[in-house]
């Protein structure tokens, strides 16, 4: 787990690559990797790539990067891992690769020089890379099937930048810093800022699961190598008459294999632990793979301890269950409030989660971690969120009112023009007959933070229009639906997945974790597990998560699997809105109502700080 | 004859026998692309009428001028529809792109839309957007152009390139020209110099800048004189700003000048000095530095791209007076001969680049059509299954 950056100057007017431009980019990721620095220039200075390096396979000099072929033809940045690596490593030597380092890095290189940008279809990990292929005069980026890491560029028409941060390009101080109005808009409707769009209209993210290729005419269309929802497409249209114990047997498998393969390390791995199924049953796994020794953090907070909400009991209960060394940490308002300028300072791109992920990872680190496993992605594949139960339900009961013409604007129009009731009214019970009749309006009500016709007051008139011009929000949701699974599972899986995972959580885990140089791996969002499992949870339904929970050698305690569904609760909302410093949610009269979410308040001050 | 290949109908304001930046470039744009690869014929379609088109390179051809816009779209049309089969239809201006982008559908051609500058830094209408949204291809002659572009429409930017002007051969270092000194009585002097249109629509160009800012450089240089070349509506407010800045003696206005005595005139000058807020790019710019002057522009708008961030030439904030003052100042102390500073916008370097954005384009998937075959975009003869 890195930070990487790159400029190719590919205009045949372009200035050469500025070095202390490129230095800048690099580092201002400084903790994204602390343990080493690295950058590579062409002999005509018009591509540079530069590295922070996070160590943790092959520690020796040998893995430093950027990182060149033997001939010098190929050089590339590299942040992730490849958690196959050894197994392609092992292929590629056997037909007669010569390698130099034991690094993961290497295997990118002569994988490449054998298949070329096909490569990303045999590597297994979370990855983003930019590759120089000197022969071709061109530069390849390439980002993970889920984009667990992330991945951003841009073309000013003249020259290409990279980088694992938004933030990091802007350091290097020559991109425009005009706001892109999709960027802003999506995040008042997600709570995050949906790909490919981030808040500089400039700066994009290489949407997941893509390639993109710029050689001397500029940025070539990124071409999508992986698609989530065709994956469970051909899961649906696999028939299998296997019994549920053989189902089981192969969960079990294939989440062990997933494991064991997210293990691989030359450093300790440990683990975040709460009091869910998904983290717990993640330890019982890595004992299950073999690791002795794991160490667990879990996250409490002084306000709940001893009260119903504190995780923390359970925790410990599941981490003696399993043997760990298990420390839990506790948050104080006042830490949080010490913390609040910083949090915000490395919050990438406005959100508004992140905030658990980057105590728990300060945690971890201050533990000596340099790698935890998280249980991120257990409710996406396992249907473990409301929406699951939720969008369907509400797609069918609605699907014959909502489909009237015109009817849903009237309702919407109505019941927001009411004044002061209007005021009391949930926003989105406006939009129920306007949006929830399909998969993708009825999972926009689901996640939607701001309804569109409320933006105008949080963001202004014009940055509202032209931003839900451009992103189109239900169609930006439905274009992710094709292919179109046949299940309802399928669907919701895809869209969490692809929306609230990707956008939202991993990007949260990337830049709250790395804040700290930590490396958080997630086993759960794997695309062999994903492959392997999609057939059977969509035909098991709401009860998929049993399929992880029975996969243990030693169960979990009763008491994790009999928990009813509360999602992480924290006192932070408390804390936030009783912090004087972030009063500006008063000024607009929707934010200042007595009913409104929290969540909202928190949104505006995140775009105000932004 | 016409050669075997691809054909593309351009609609353009003007081209050969035009005068100004667009006509340059699309005379630059549309000589070069008939000599693509794979490239057959070219067919011109210009609004603004001219008195000879001259002699076309091969591969072109330049129909009748139609001033009249309805009059015009009719012809495009017509003209589309008797030259079947169209591979692509290339838009030279931004207002004409809803015609464009029509005949484009019509035709199931690829659209190529062409951007200059101030046309397309501000919203135009929902038709006009929609048009260029569905180019396979937009080229801006400036990075900020593009990004200005790209504020209001809402197109992947990876089809949206950048193709600057290009420089004629003919602008070219030389001596000072003796009858020019003459002419304008600026013997013995160190010549600064403005080459544009003097309309009151296009204030932006920053005359009045250099003329409230001389009396600061007088200061240390009072053997100067300011020599603005061009005519237009706007002359008799800078002649009477001269004066009121007290350097109307300095201030020579030179008038229109014929297109042949340009490069002579670039030569009389030392400091070439334009702090515009409004160039797309600034061709005069190059022909500047192309004769060895020392240029100045302004840092916010496509002058960045003529003078390339500063490498080329000293940009300046058009707001500071002093700044420009100071710029003005070391140029006319620094008197070591630049030489040709083009290298990089030279003609061979544009036909490479525009040869690289029609494979490209050839490769682009349009919205109503599959991308064209590779042996097809290479060698022509479009089957007509593809049209």
């Amino acid at each position: 787990m890195c930070g990487i950056a790159g400029i190719y100057a590919y205009h045949y007017a372009a200035n050469a690559v500025a070095r202390p431009e490129l230095q800048r980019i690099r580092d201002h990721m400084a903790a994204r990797g602390p343990d080493g620095v690295g950058d590579w220039y062409s002999q005509d200075e018009r591509v540079g790539l530069g590295h922070r390096r996070l160590s943790i396979i092959d520690l020796s000099e040998r893995g430093a990067q950027p990182m060149a072929s033997a001939d010098g033809k190929l050089v590339v940045t590299f942040n992730g891992e490849i958690y196959n690596y050894r197994e392609l490593r092992a292929s590629l030597e056997a037909r007669g690769c010569v390698f130099r380092s034991q690094s993961d890095t290497e295997v990118l290189l002569h994988l490449y020089a054998e298949k070329g940008e096909a490569m990303v279809n045999e590597l297994r990990g979370m990855f983003a890379f930019g590759l120089w292929d000197a022969e071709k005069n061109a530069l390849l980026l390439a980002r993970d099937p889920y984009g667990i890491k992330p991945l951003y560029y841009a073309d000013d028409g003249w020259t290409f930048r990279f980088a694992s941060q938004v933030k990091a390009l802007l350091a290097g101080g020559k991109i425009s810093r005009d706001q892109e109005p999709a960027g802003w808009v999506g995040f008042c409707l997600f709570g995050s800022v949906p790909e490919p769009f981030t808040t500089y209209q400039e700066i994009r993210a290489l949407p997941a699961g893509s390639t993109l290729w710029i050689d001397r005419v500029g940025t070539h269309e990124a071409k999508q190598y992986f698609s989530i929802a065709d994956t469970y497409c051909r899961a649906e249209a696999v028939r299998s008459s296997a019994s549920d114990q053989d189902l089981q047997l192969v969960a079990r498998e294939m989440l062990l294999d997933s494991v064991r393969h997210h293990l691989v390390a030359d450093v300790p791995v440990g683990a975040f632990l709460s009091s869910g199924i998904d983290s717990g049953a993640l330890v019982g796994l890595m004992r299950d793979a073999g690791q002795q020794d794991i160490q667990t953090v879990t996250l409490a907070f002084e306000e709940f301890r001893g009260r119903r909400e504190d995780e923390s009991p359970l925790a410990a209960k599941v981490a003696a269950q399993y043997g760990t060394r298990h420390t839990t940490r506790f948050v104080t308002e006042r830490e949080f409030r010490d913390d609040l300028p910083r949090i915000l300072d490395a919050m990438d791109q406005p959100t508004i989660d992140g905030i658990n992920t980057w105590f728990v990872s300060k945690a971890a680190r201050e533990l000596g971690l340099k790698v935890a496993i998280s249980g991120l992605g257990g409710d996406e594949l396992f249907g473990g969120y409301p929406s699951f139960r939720d969008v369907p339900l509400c797609v069918r009961v609605l699907a014959v009112p909502g489909r009237i013409p015109g009817l849903g604007d009237l309702t919407r129009r109505v019941l927001t023009g009411l004044g002061r009731f209007s005021q009391t009214l949930n926003p989105k019970a406006a939009g129920l007959l306007k949006y929830g009749e399909n998969y993708a309006g009825a999972y926009f009500l689901r996640r939607g933070l701001f309804m569109p016709w409320e933006l105008q007051a949080v963001i202004g008139a014009d940055i509202a229009r032209l931003g839900l011009q451009r992103l189109d929000p239900i169609r930006h949701i439905d274009a992710l639906l094709k292919p179109r699974p046949r299940t309802s599972f399928g669907r919701i899986a895809v869209l969490e997945s692809s929306l609230y995972m990707r956008n939202q959580l991993l990007r949260d885990t990337d830049w709250a974790s790395m804040a700290h140089s930590l490396e958080v791996r997630v086993p759960l969002v794997d695309l062999k597990l994903l492959r392997n499992l999609a057939s059977i949870t969509a035909r098991n339904g709401l009860q998929s998560k049993r399929l992880l929970a029975n996969s243990l050698r030693v169960p979990l305690p009763l008491a994790v699997i009999e928990r009813p569904k509360t999602g992480f609760t924290t006192p932070i909302q408390t804390w936030l809105q009783r912090d004087k410093s972030i009063q500006e949610w008063r000024r607009v009269p929707a934010l200042a109502v007595e009913k409104c979410a929290w969540a909202r308040r928190w949104a505006f001050q995140v775009a105000v700080a932004a | 004859m016409q050669r075997p290949g691809l054909r593309i109908l351009a609609l353009v304001t003007d081209a050969f026998g035009g005068h100004g930046g667009i006509a340059q470039y699309n005379r630059d744009f549309l000589s070069t692309l008939a000599g693509c690869e794979g490239v057959g014929e070219v067919i011109v379609l210009p609004r603004a009428s001219v008195a000879s088109a001259g002699v076309l390179p091969f591969g072109v051809r330049q129909l009748r001028p139609v001033k009249n816009r309805f009059a015009f779209s009719l012809a495009a049309l017509r003209t589309a529809r008797a030259h079947r089969p169209i591979d692509v239809v290339f838009c030279g201006h931004l207002f004409m792109a809803p015609l464009a982008a029509a005949i484009a559908k019509l035709l199931c051609a690829r659209l190529w839309v062409q951007v200059h500058g101030i046309e397309a830094w501000d919203a135009l209408s929902g038709l006009h957007r929609r048009s260029v949204e569905s180019a396979a291809l937009v080229t801006s002659v400036s990075r900020y152009t593009r990004r200005r572009l790209l504020a209001w429409v809402g197109i992947d930017p990876a089809r949206v390139k950048v193709l600057p002007n290009t420089v004629e051969p003919r602008f070219q270092p030389g001596p000072k020209p003796g009858h020019l000194l003459k002419r304008h009585g600026v013997c013995g002097k160190k010549v600064l110099m403005t080459v544009s249109r003097l309309a009151s629509s296009e204030r932006y160009k920053g005359h009045d800048r250099v003329i409230r800012a001389l009396p600061q450089v007088l200061l240390e240089h009072p053997d100067i004189a300011y020599l603005i070349v061009g005519e237009g509506d706007d002359r008799s407010r800078l002649e009477a700003l001269a004066v009121e800045c007290d350097v109307a003696e300095q201030v020579r206005f030179a008038g229109q000048v014929p297109p042949d005595e340009l490069p002579d005139y670039f030569r009389l000058a030392d400091v070439f000095v334009m702090p515009s807020t409004g160039e797309g790019f600034g061709i005069v710019f190059l022909e500047a530095m192309a004769t060895g002057i020392r240029v100045i522009g302004g840092n916010q708008d496509g002058s960045l791209d003529a003078l390339c961030d500063g490498a080329l030439g000293t940009l300046v904030d058009h707001e500071n007076c002093e700044e420009l003052a100071s710029a003005i100042r070391a140029a006319l102390d620094n008197p070591t001969p630049t030489g040709d500073r083009t290298n990089r916008f030279k003609p061979h370097l544009f036909m490479e680049h525009l040869n690289a954005l029609h494979r490209f384009l050839s490769a682009q998937k349009s919205d109503s059509c599959a991308p064209l075959p590779p042996s097809m975009a290479m060698n022509g003869t479009a089957p007509a299954v593809w049209l």
